[in-house]
């Protein structure tokens, strides 16, 4: 026995590491033989049998002692091998994990292709939700904030602006509102010429009444926020700065409070700066903010008939949306029974301040988080496809290490590791894609979401990539697992036989029919939105957006009274002496952008039969403006310069004027009443798009700046050639008079239409490239199927083709299977379609969620794609030899 | 155990049993013998504390061990030196010797 090549020791088969019961099972054993083999040789030496038993004992010495200090021992090598076995194994497994990557570089390749795509885009979405949907508003209990409009049920208007005397009774009356306050802000127009130190800047600026700042609740930065006596004359040039402003011009220099700065020529003097994320009520960048009494009613109407401010209030504790609605609206009635300017005016609408802030975007965000969510499903089941069909493909590898001894739970470990590997892998592609996922959607959305300044990969996204990974992994890594491990040993004699582990496929096509289903919502998403696209950008605008460039500014308070006529007018001169300049002209909200100034003008001689007569939006141009823009004169004249204050006043209507105040009748020569003063129709031109591109268009008439001046200015300059390149000649020519006029802005109609338009662009974009890869994807789910089928197949269709099959019946097998697949994938994915598309309506322009146009469209794409995808396997199956393939194996 | 057999100095149970372990697989009672024939009964380790030793030798991954058949066609577990315990043999032996030799020159007559 002391021959370590005796044939009588055989080695141990060694498990994993033994139970505790296991170890004291053989230190006994041990233990026993040594006492045994003892007693046997005393025997030997003459002793008896029962004293050569207790002798072995008596010799060995502490039993028991020496029993609990082995036992101890063995139970710590026991535990220190279990946690070697176990890192050693993880080790062994990743180190196969990888090597297994590298040998099968395709199947690596697409599936971290596609986990890397569905990681990135949902990443990427997932961050801009986050930043403008989830993120907390910049104000104290922001969820107690709301907006209230003015409203006017019998003319439709239900968000009307506020005139500051109903605002004032509002806020006296109402006792469901803590606190109340109003502002005047357009984005882009409402603005104070900033001079003295430094280039003169046109400063974007909020006017604010006194309960604005204590409504929102924000804490200021530096300073303070405006008291109540700041908002009356005496006391109100004082300016709050916002923090990106006070940043950019003074260099975040914090003694700027209690310094005064030159604001339209005023010194004001700095009281406090916000915080950075403060911009209300701009969503993008706010300059300043000044008291709203600055300027006198000389300068802003404060009748009652002078709508133009916007409320938000503070609901009272415990008080809800709903109950201010009705305290406010019975105030509002009262008052349009009170007061003859408040006629009909006898309502307000209430809503969230998050709502008004988000409401447009939200719908989008929606829609465009559902189809990036269907993107990850399909890259999920995808995936699951190709580990199963790998695993199936490995049937035989891991019956034979389970032959080897490797237990299940062993494999299943393996095929986790790797499945996990490959999800970690693909999660942190993902995440670097979706950075630039997210780069680019700030980019391209800056004009289109709030805070996209703030838009960032965060903690929060970066988990919800890592648990989609990690779960993507261990639930699509799982199946195969299981499948796989199950039923090893049939495999290995089935393998025998050469027909290893078809058993994978009826579930492998259940996952194609789901992917399948998925691709076909995902791409009637993208359809119905890329329709609507479409259909929005073949909107007729009513001007010619190409070839004009647009400049804004304001003519400011060094200019006055009839001397701002001859300088505007010695300005569009200097424009049109610029080469290359074909007309310039004037008009105070750009198209698109702006809708003028409501109003109600009587229309004399109009019959009683016909109605109320419609609301009329005024706007100011100059001379040439229609020109200019590019809209056609449908009759009469436009105004021209010999319209002048003294001479009658005149106008020019759009058709959608003509057709409602007189129908059926010639408009020119008609005559309508603003007041008192009597304005005479002189033309009428086409319909322009006003307020926005999907809207429809208002009633218009055209007012003569000469007989009725704005000092808000939209120049529009018509010239041949790239209207970018005019930019620096015509900023030129704006100063030729005056060196102090500053620009609020200059940039290309075509830049214009592309931001009104850039929002449903970016969607029809992305759900196109969503829905491409949804397609492709899922025909590439079919091809893998059926060319694996086909593989398996290769005896059964050799057998056929040897007793005389056709090559149709071969062709009409696998196709008709491919076919089978994606029938019933499409069926699925087009009811799953009617219900995502349902949710849809609010981004589609004149197109109906439920367009049969598009849904068949996109079934005989998804077929033909099909059809393609099952044309090759089949070709492959053909081309199947029948001998070798009977030989196979 | 006879009872003139000398008691051994602490720590040279390791070593006999390394030592022994260098010949070849051996079961407890096999060590236990071998170093009684072999120091013709003048060194005897106590079976406790040779079980003990081998336990813990075990755990230090100085010595393995596997079951296998003993003469007597008896499952018996059968103890192997590894590399790791030869190495430390070596070391044990050398200071061993060191320590024998410092400890003769003193007792050695003048």
């Amino acid at each position: 026995m002391n021959d370590p090549e005796r044939p009588g020791r055989r080695r141990q088969f060694r498990f994993p590491w033994r139970t505790r019961h296991q170890v004291a099972q053989d230190l006994e054993a041990e233990l026993a033989f040594h006492i045994d083999a003892r007693a046997a040789d005393l025997q030997a030496e003459g002793w008896s049998g029962a004293d050569a038993r207790a002798e072995a004992v008596r010799r060995f010495g502490d039993l028991d002692y020496t029993r609990a200090y082995c036992r101890r021992e063995d139970a710590r090598r026991e535990q220190e091998k279990r946690h070697m076995t176990i890192l050693d194994e993880l080790r062994q497994d990743l180190a196969f994990t990888f090597r297994s990557m590298r040998s099968s570089r395709g199947f690596t390749a697409a599936a971290l292709l596609t986990l890397a795509l569905g990681i990135g885009a949902n990443t990427a979405v997932f961050s801009v939700v986050q930043g403008v949907l989830l993120d907390p508003l910049p104000f104290r209990d922001a969820d107690q904030l709301v907006r209230v409009w003015h409203a006017r049920p019998s003319s439709g208007t239900v968000r009307g602006t506020v005139s500051e005397p109903d605002f004032l009774d509002w806020r006296e009356a109402a006792r469901t509102a803590a606190s109340m306050g109003a502002y005047f802000f357009a984005d882009g127009l409402s603005g104070l010429d900033l001079t003295g130190a430094g280039d003169p800047e046109r400063l974007s600026a909020a006017l604010v009444t006194d309960g604005f700042f204590q409504t929102l609740g924000t804490t200021p930065r530096l300073g303070r926020a405006l008291t109540p006596d700041e908002h009356v004359a005496g006391g109100n040039r004082v300016v709050v700065l916002s923090h990106g402003f006070w940043t950019r011009r003074f260099g975040a220099d914090p003694a700027i409070v209690g310094r005064a700065i030159t604001l339209d020529g005023e010194p004001f003097e700095v009281v406090g700066v916000m915080p950075p994320g403060f911009t209300y009520p701009a969503t993008q960048t706010l300059d300043v903010w000044i008291p709203l009494s600055y300027f006198g009613p000389e300068q802003i109407g404060r009748g009652r008939g002078v709508h133009f401010l916007s409320v938000v209030a503070r609901l009272n504790t415990g008080v809800t949306p709903s109950q201010l609605h009705a305290e406010i609206g019975g105030i509002a009635a009262r008052l349009s029974r009170e007061h003859l300017d408040n006629a009909g005016w006898d309502d307000v609408t209430v809503a969230p301040v998050r709502d008004t802030i988000v409401g447009d975007v939200r719908r989008p965000l929606f829609v465009l988080s559902a189809s990036v969510g269907l993107l990850l499903l399909i890259a999920c089941v995808n995936i699951a496809s190709l580990l199963l069909a790998r695993a199936s493909g490995r049937q035989r590898e891991l019956a034979v290490r389970a032959a080897l001894g490797a237990g299940r739970g062993r494999i299943a470990r393996q095929l986790l590791t790797e499945s996990l590997t490959l999800a970690v892998i693909g999660g942190a592609l993902g995440v670097v894609l979706g950075q630039a996922g997210v780069n680019a959607l700030v980019r391209s959305g800056n004009d289109m979401l709030p805070w996209a300044a703030d838009i960032r990969l965060d903690a929060s996204v970066l988990t919800m990539a890592l648990v989609a990974s990690l779960a993507v992994g261990l639930a699509f890594g799982l199946v195969p697992t299981l499948r796989a491990t199950r039923d090893l040993d049939p495999t290995l004699r089935a393998g025998a036989r050469g027909a290893g582990g078809g058993s994978g496929q009826g579930f492998r096509s259940a996952l194609v029919v789901c992917e399948v289903a998925l691709a076909v919502m995902l791409v009637i998403a993208a359809g119905l939105v890329t329709k609507s696209f479409a259909r929005l950008s073949a909107v007729d605008l009513g001007f010619r957006p190409q070839n004009a460039l647009v400049a804004t500014f304001s003519i400011g308070s060094g200019h006055q009274g009839e001397e701002r006529l001859a300088y505007l007018e010695s300005v569009l001169d200097a424009v049109r002496a610029v080469p290359g300049v074909q007309a310039a002209g004037t008009i105070r909200d750009l198209p698109l952008l702006g809708n003028g100034e409501g109003n109600r003008p009587r229309v004399p001689g109009r019959s009683d039969a016909l109605g109320e007569p419609p609301a009329v939006q005024i706007h100011h141009v100059s001379a040439d403006f229609f020109k200019a823009i590019g809209t056609p004169l449908v009759s009469g004249r436009s105004v021209s310069l010999s319209d002048r204050v003294g001479t009658p006043w005149v106008t020019v209507v759009n058709e959608e004027a003509a057709r409602r105040l007189w129908p059926g009748e010639d408009a020119v020569g008609k005559t309508l009443l603003l007041g008192s003063t009597e304005v005479r129709v002189v033309g009428v031109v086409g319909d322009i798009r006003q307020r926005g591109i999907a809207e429809p268009v208002d009633p218009a008439m055209y007012l003569h700046l000469h007989q009725n001046f704005r000092n808000r200015i939209s120049l529009v300059v018509r010239v041949t050639g790239d209207p970018a390149t005019y930019a620096g000649l015509v900023r030129q020519a704006i100063w030729s008079n005056d060196k102090q006029q500053t620009i609020t802005g200059v940039t290309t109609l075509d830049d214009v239409l592309g931001r009104v338009t850039a929002r449903p662009r970016l969607l029809a974009w992305l759900l196109s490239v969503f829905g491409a890869i949804g397609l492709s994807l899922g025909v590439l789910g079919i091809f893998g199927v059926l060319a694996y089928a086909v593989n398996q197949r290769r005896q059964e269709i050799g057998v056929r083709v040897a007793l005389g099959a056709s090559a149709h019946s071969v062709v009409r097998l696998i196709v008709g299977r491919g076919m089978l697949l994606a029938g019933a994938g499409l069926a699925l994915g087009l009811g799953g379609a009617a219900i995502l598309a349902g949710s849809m309506r609010a981004v589609l322009f004149d197109i109906e969620p439920l367009d049969a146009w598009t849904f068949a469209q996109v079934s005989v794409v998804l077929l033909g794609a099909a059809l393609l995808a099952s044309w090759f396997p089949a070709r492959r199956a053909l081309a199947i030899d029948p001998v070798s393939a009977l030989r196979y194996d | 155990m006879p009872a003139d057999s000398l008691a051994l100095v602490q720590g040279t149970v390791n070593v006999l049993i390394l030592k022994t372990l260098t010949r070849g697989p051996m079961h407890g009672y096999g060590i236990s013998k071998w170093i009684h024939d072999e120091s013709t009964g003048a060194l005897a380790v106590e079976d406790a504390a040779l079980y003990q030793a081998l336990h813990r030798l075990e755990r230090k991954h100085l010595i393995d061990s596997e079951w296998g058949v003993s003469d007597a066609n008896r499952r018996a577990k059968f103890y192997t030196i590894t590399r790791e315990g030869r190495k430390y043999l070596q070391a044990d032996v050398a200071a061993l010797r060191r320590y024998v030799d410092a400890l003769f020159k003193i007792l050695q007559p003048a």
